[in-house]
Parts: structure tokens; C-alpha cells; sequence
């Protein structure tokens, strides 16, 4: 695994992402993995992944229960980062939206499969973040059990 | 430490071990009952899908936990991996007072006479050692019928044509079939199958004191908040210490069988916190579910048995087995879901047997549990729609309420290769050397999976689905929650570890009380059976021990 010197100074030196605070993860790797949770769930008329906090549900879980997959966020965001570089020559943080779904997808279909493993771990972290129980940290407000019209259902039963 | 002698301890507090353990403290006999896990309550496992004993992706509320627990699983390129419970391959069931029944689905069915019969119907096919089972369900209906009763269970007596003889009718009346249930109901009829209640050991009526069903949307995989369902936990425990007769040690990690140098067992050894206890007793009944029952014998070698206790023919932990699900997911035009569970239904027995083209066994068929929305996200979507992304998102949105799923326990074809064996070099939490799977289903238990999955779409076409896919099971071992299949019942010695009362053969004393000792698994959900053959091995426990035939109910002959 080769990074190099100028990128990682750049996932270092990146803004710190604002709302929370961050102790899995580095300030630059949560721009990414923010990133990519938006490409994996998307706002449309509905809150998107980011939205509602799938972020910060990786971000708890890393510390917790998903320990084991802290390598694969260390691993795998420089990375992505790197192949993105390679392929696009821009950061991945740097493309607009539809570049940057262009790319995963590649990703999928490419011959790098440690990367996709890493791609198809942050899918299903998105997805339990999203879809879970509000109380991990992500599904703010609800905001899939609304979407889905199933709140009702849900609620009271979410102990 | 040595503690004082009692009659008998029970190692699990499960499906089984409750039981034996209620009918032996019930005929006054000094029991203990062992339980690696904790007693647990709705206040503490609650819904949470991520931590459920479906998903258990942020650790499995019922136990066995990430931190003392560790197995060996093989690959598909035949290395083996070390796995934590909360992974897959680890083919976890609950470790807690109840087991598996504090958070099942509770279908409770009996298996057919065929399904006991397996090799007189379908001959020996290669690769398998598919066998009779040395009862036959005549000698295990009355006891279907205890369990019914005295776990609790609804459902409607003659519903299902194919169902075998029953002397009795359920002691309560079938859950009413929600919006999704009763579209299939209807379309099974169209296409002339028999559709039914399926029978649930879930209180439809105020039984035993507790309450019917409330039709929460969170039933398999979680603990009943109003006790409706009928775990163990809730009913033969309870009876049990009712007697002052049994006792119930939680947190207790059982080592070792101890036997002494004329090959009868003495006791057990375990760790309960930081202690290391031996518990003497005149007989041990081991209810620890497949996969642990046969590591806790193999693990309890001595000089006299060297290869493990009931291990003389290299028949422990053999043939493992469960059920190859197959079946299939619709899209329909118009929601059906209406969030009443436990959802699951109503199921067709017109594929248990009896199949075209020589198909060996078959299976149930029936609608599923409500799938919650994190599964749903993973494993409901049709093939062709991304993974990820704005259109996995609407397809979520639009689909949520309007995907139906039907799918079928395939009964499997016993494989000597499938097996749990002792892995000396990887240990749990107390120095106990861990077990490792492997092996493979057989190769016509997935050409009977394609006839099921076929079924599963023409049914849901017929109930309106616009668009289906199958769901087919792959080559990889069976050993999660209807683990069976390792301490094989038989008559011969040399092709089986436990007589028709499930005692080890060459052993007067020790007694192997849950799945593993199913010859075959059915082509059904296998808790009722197990629980009936508790009744039935208890009957003759009781019976060894008092020296005299059983008091409950009386053997056949």
C-alpha cells in the first residue's frame, strides 16, 4: 500500500468536520467516509445518510461493537483515496457528486478487491446506520422508519 | 471445588434442558441445571434490530458474546478462520436461559411419519447417510401432543391435510393471518394447494396465565414483551423451580464430563466467574444444542474414551446439519404490509414429500416474518437494482410494504463430512478448547431447493407479484438455529451415539437431550420436535433413575 506524501498530508491537514467529536476516526477520514455514506444514501425528498448522522453511527460503532473493521476504515480511505488520485487525478473529496458515484462504480467493477471489500463494508455500515435503531447514533429523527411510513410501527417497540 | 451430590445435572437451559430439567424435578429428583448464559428479560434484550438474534451485526442480545467466545469456521477453499459469535459462519444459537426459544419464531411443528423415515422413502443416495430414525412418529405423537399443551401452542387441528395423526387438538385456537397472510391464503387455494394456519408456540388467548399475542412487528429474533411467546424461559423453567426440587446456576461454563474407570459419569466440571466447581451427580444430561453438545463430549476425553465420551465409532459431531432455505421474493402492486406480526402465517405442506423426478424430501412452505428494515435493505432487493444509491433508496421506498417472501426449510440429506470437531489450539475465554465446522450440503438438497424456490414464485405470482427471484441455498454447511444431526439416535452401536431414549450406548448414565440426536431434521422448523423428544428421553431419565418406569406418561413399549 503506497500513499503518497502530498495526499496524505491532505487527508491530515483537512477541515475538521464540524458536529462531532471524532475519536475513531481522523478529521480527513470522516470527510470521506461522510462522503461516501451520501453516495450510498443520498438526500432526495428525503434526509440522505449524512443527514441523518450515518457518520457518527460508524464513528461509535468503530469504538464499539464493529472494533473489528478499524483497519479496513484505516486501510481502505487512504486507499481510495490513492485509486481515485490514479484514476481522476483529483481527491475523491474534490468531485462533484456524480464523479464521485462514476468512480465507485468502478470501483465495483474493478480488479482492486481489497477496495471493494473496504467499499462493500462501508454499504453495510451505511445501511445498518440508516435503517437501525436511532439509539446507535444514526437514523436521526426517525428518518428511514418515516420515509418507509413505518414509524408508527416502529415506535414503542424501539427499547 | 466439590459441591454436594445431587440426581442429575442438566448442562443448558434451552429448548431441551428446560425441559428434562422441569420433568425430573417434577418426579422429585435433585436437579441442576446449568446455563452458560444470563437470565434475560424483554427490559434488557428490547427491539433492536442490529442487536437481535437475526442481526446481529452489533453483537447478539442473547448471547454468546464477541469477547469469550471464538469457533473455527472453514472457507470455501477448505482453511479455516477463526469467528466471533456475531459473525455469521459462526453458526451462533442463543446462549441464555430459554435458548433459542426466548427470541424464535416459534412455529411449532410436527414432523410426518415420512420424515422419520427417510431412508425406507427415498432409498440411500450416495454421499449420504440418510437413515430411519429408530422411533417412529407413533411413538412420539403423544408426546408432540405434552409439548403442545404444556409449552403452549395455537393453531387449528385438521387445517393441514398433510399433517400426520394427531390425538388431540391444539390447546389453543391459530393467531388470525394479517393483510400479506391472507392474500396468500387465497392464492395457494387458486392454485390448489392447502393452505393453513401456521401452529406457533404463541399464546393466541390468555394460557398459563399469560397473555395472547399483541401482533408487535418484532417477533423472531427478539424476547416477547408481554411473554405471549413460549420459550422455556416462561414455562417449564419456571415449573421447574416451582418444585424447590431444581436449581438453575446461570453464568456457568461447563468443561468437562468427569466419568470414573468403569465408564460411568460423575459429575461435571465448570467455571462459574473465576471459580472452577465439580458438581457430582448420579447422571448427566447433556442439552447444549449440536454443535455444543458434541464439543462438550469430545472435550471430556479420558483413557477409557479416548476419542471423546460416545465416541468409540468416530460418530460424534458427525453428519451437522439444519435446512437449506429456499424461496422466493415478490413485488406486488399494492401494500400488503400492515406491520401485524408475527406475520408468518400461513404456510402450504404440499412439497414436504412426494416430489416429481425422484427429488429426495422437500419442505414447508410458508410466508416469512416481518422483515425489519436493515434486512430488508440487504437482502430484499430484486436482482438488477443497485445496491446503493438514489435508486436503492426509492426501491426502498416504494417497495418497503409491497415485497412478499415465501420460503421453505429444506430438509437435507445427512453428510458424513459435515461435522463439528474439536480445534486443541484455539481456546475460549476459560482455556476450553473451541470447536471448528466443516463440510458441505449435499447435492440433491439443492435440487430440491430449486423445486421449492420454483413453487415460492408461482405462489407468489399468483398472489399478484409483478416481478419475482428466487432465493437458492449454496453448497456451505448447515449449523445455525436448527442445528442438529450430531450425536445421531440409532439401535446399532456402531453407526450412532445414543439409544431411542437418547442415552449414550456404551454409557448407563449419560444422556444426550436436544437436536443433535435427530437422524434427519424434517423438512420443518425443528423446536416442537426437539421438545418432544425431552418428554420422551425424560420419561425414560425418570424411569433409570427412580428404577422404575416413568411417572408422566407411559413408554410405549
Amino acid at each position: 500500500m503506497k500513499i503518497d506524501r502530498r495526499l496524505f498530508l491532505t487527508i491530515l491537514s483537512a477541515p475538521l468536520y464540524p458536529a462531532i467529536p471524532l475519536v475513531m476516526l481522523t478529521a480527513g477520514e470522516a470527510r470521506v467516509v461522510e462522503a461516501l455514506c451520501a453516495q450510498i444514501i443520498p438526500a432526495d425528498d428525503w434526509p440522505g445518510a449524512k443527514e441523518a448522522g450515518v457518520l457518527y453511527y460508524i464513528e461509535t460503532q468503530l469504538a464499539g461493537p464493529l472494533e473489528r473493521f478499524v483497519d479496513n476504515y484505516k486501510n481502505g480511505i487512504p486507499r481510495l483515496m490513492s485509486a481515485c488520485r490514479e484514476q481522476t487525478g483529483k481527491l475523491f473529496t474534490d468531485l462533484d457528486p456524480a464523479q464521485q458515484k462514476q468512480f465507485l462504480q468502478t470501483v465495483e467493477a474493478g480488479p482492486d478487491t481489497e477496495l471493494n471489500r473496504f467499499w462493500q463494508v462501508v454499504i453495510d455500515h451505511t445501511m445498518q446506520g440508516f435503517y437501525g435503531s436511532p439509539k446507535h447514533g444514526g437514523n436521526k429523527d426517525e428518518t428511514s422508519w418515516r420515509m418507509l411510513a413505518i414509524a408508527d410501527v416502529m415506535e414503542g417497540h424501539n427499547h | 471445588m466439590t459441591l454436594p451430590t445431587v440426581d442429575v445435572v442438566v448442562v443448558g437451559a434451552g429448548a431441551a434442558g428446560g425441559i428434562v430439567a422441569e420433568q425430573l424435578s417434577l418426579a422429585g429428583l435433585h436437579t441442576v441445571l446449568l446455563e452458560r448464559g444470563d437470565k434475560f428479560g424483554f427490559s434488557q434484550t428490547g427491539h433492536d434490530e442490529l442487536r437481535s438474534q437475526r442481526i446481529t451485526v452489533l453483537g447478539n442480545a442473547f448471547g454468546p458474546d464477541d469477547k469469550h467466545y471464538v469457533r473455527l469456521a472453514q472457507t470455501s477453499d477448505g482453511h479455516f478462520v477463526r469467528v466471533r459469535p456475531s459473525e455469521g459462519a459462526y453458526g451462533n444459537n442463543a446462549a441464555c436461559v430459554g435458548g433459542g426459544t426466548m427470541s424464535y419464531g416459534a412455529m411449532a411443528w410436527r414432523y410426518t411419519e415420512k420424515d422419520f423415515r427417510m431412508r425406507s422413502t427415498y432409498g440411500a443416495p450416495e454421499a449420504s447417510t440418510l437413515e430411519d430414525w429408530p422411533i417412529s412418529y407413533d411413538d412420539l405423537e403423544p408426546f408432540y401432543s405434552k409439548a403442545e399443551w404444556e409449552i403452549g401452542v395455537s393453531g387449528t387441528m385438521g387445517a393441514n391435510p398433510f399433517e400426520a395423526r394427531r390425538q388431540k387438538p391444539y390447546p389453543m385456537p391459530a393467531l388470525p393471518l394479517n393483510t400479506e397472510a391472507s392474500a396468500l391464503f387465497k392464492a395457494a387455494q387458486g392454485l390448489g394447494w392447502h393452505p393453513f394456519p401456521i401452529p406457533m408456540a404463541i399464546n393466541s388467548v390468555t394460557y398459563q396465565k399469560r397473555s395472547g399475542c399483541i401482533q408487535c412487528p418484532h417477533c423472531v429474533g427478539f424476547a416477547c414483551e408481554v411473554n405471549a411467546k413460549n420459550s422455556t424461559a416462561v414455562t417449564a423453567i419456571p415449573r421447574a423451580l416451582a418444585t424447590a426440587h431444581c436449581e438453575l446456576r446461570t453464568n456457568c461454563i461447563t468443561s468437562r464430563i468427569v466419568t470414573n474407570d468403569a465408564g460411568k459419569a460423575t459429575g461435571v466440571e465448570y467455571f462459574q466467574g473465576d471459580h472452577a466447581l465439580t458438581q457430582p451427580c448420579r447422571a448427566v444430561v447433556v442439552s447444549c444444542s449440536a454443535t455444543e453438545s458434541a464439543r462438550l463430549l469430545l472435550n471430556s476425553a479420558t483413557k477409557l474414551f479416548p476419542h471423546g465420551l460416545g465416541n468409540n465409532n468416530d460418530w460424534v459431531g458427525r453428519n451437522l446439519q439444519g435446512h437449506a432455505y429456499a424461496g422466493a421474493y415478490g413485488i406486488v402492486e399494492k401494500d400488503l404490509f400492515d406491520g401485524l406480526g408475527p406475520a408468518a402465517r400461513v404456510a402450504c405442506c404440499d412439497f414436504s414429500h412426494g416430489l416429481p423426478g425422484g427429488l429426495k424430501g422437500g419442505a414447508m412452505l410458508s410466508n416469512e416474518f416481518i422483515r425489519l428494515p436493515y434486512l430488508f435493505s440487504r437482502n430484499a432487493i430484486p436482482p438488477g437494482t443497485p445496491k446503493w444509491g438514489l435508486e436503492h433508496k426509492q426501491h426502498m421506498r416504494h417497495s418497503y410494504k409491497r415485497t412478499v417472501s415465501v420460503m421453505g426449510p429444506v430438509q437435507e440429506m445427512p453428510v458424513f463430512e459435515s461435522r463439528v470437531e474439536i480445534a486443541p489450539e484455539v481456546k475460549d475465554a476459560w482455556g476450553i478448547p473451541t470447536l471448528r465446522i466443516s463440510g458441505h450440503r449435499h447435492a440433491a438438497d439443492l435440487e430440491v431447493a430449486r423445486f421449492i424456490s420454483a413453487r415460492a414464485e408461482e405462489w407468489l405470482k399468483a398472489c399478484g407479484a409483478i416481478k419475482t427471484w428466487p432465493v437458492l441455498p449454496g453448497r456451505g454447511v448447515s449449523g445455525g438455529q436448527h442445528q442438529a444431526g450430531t450425536c445421531r439416535m440409532g439401535t446399532d452401536p456402531q453407526t450412532s451415539v445414543v439409544d431411542r431414549y437418547c442415552r449414550i450406548h456404551d454409557m448407563d448414565n449419560l444422556y444426550v437431550v436436544d437436536g443433535s440426536v435427530h437422524v434427519t431434521n424434517g423438512g420443518f422448523n425443528p423446536s416442537l420436535t426437539i421438545q418432544a423428544i425431552a418428554y420422551w428421553a425424560s420419561a425414560k431419565i425418570t424411569g433409570d433413575l427412580r428404577g422404575r418406569s416413568a411417572p408422566v406418561l407411559p413408554l410405549p413399549a
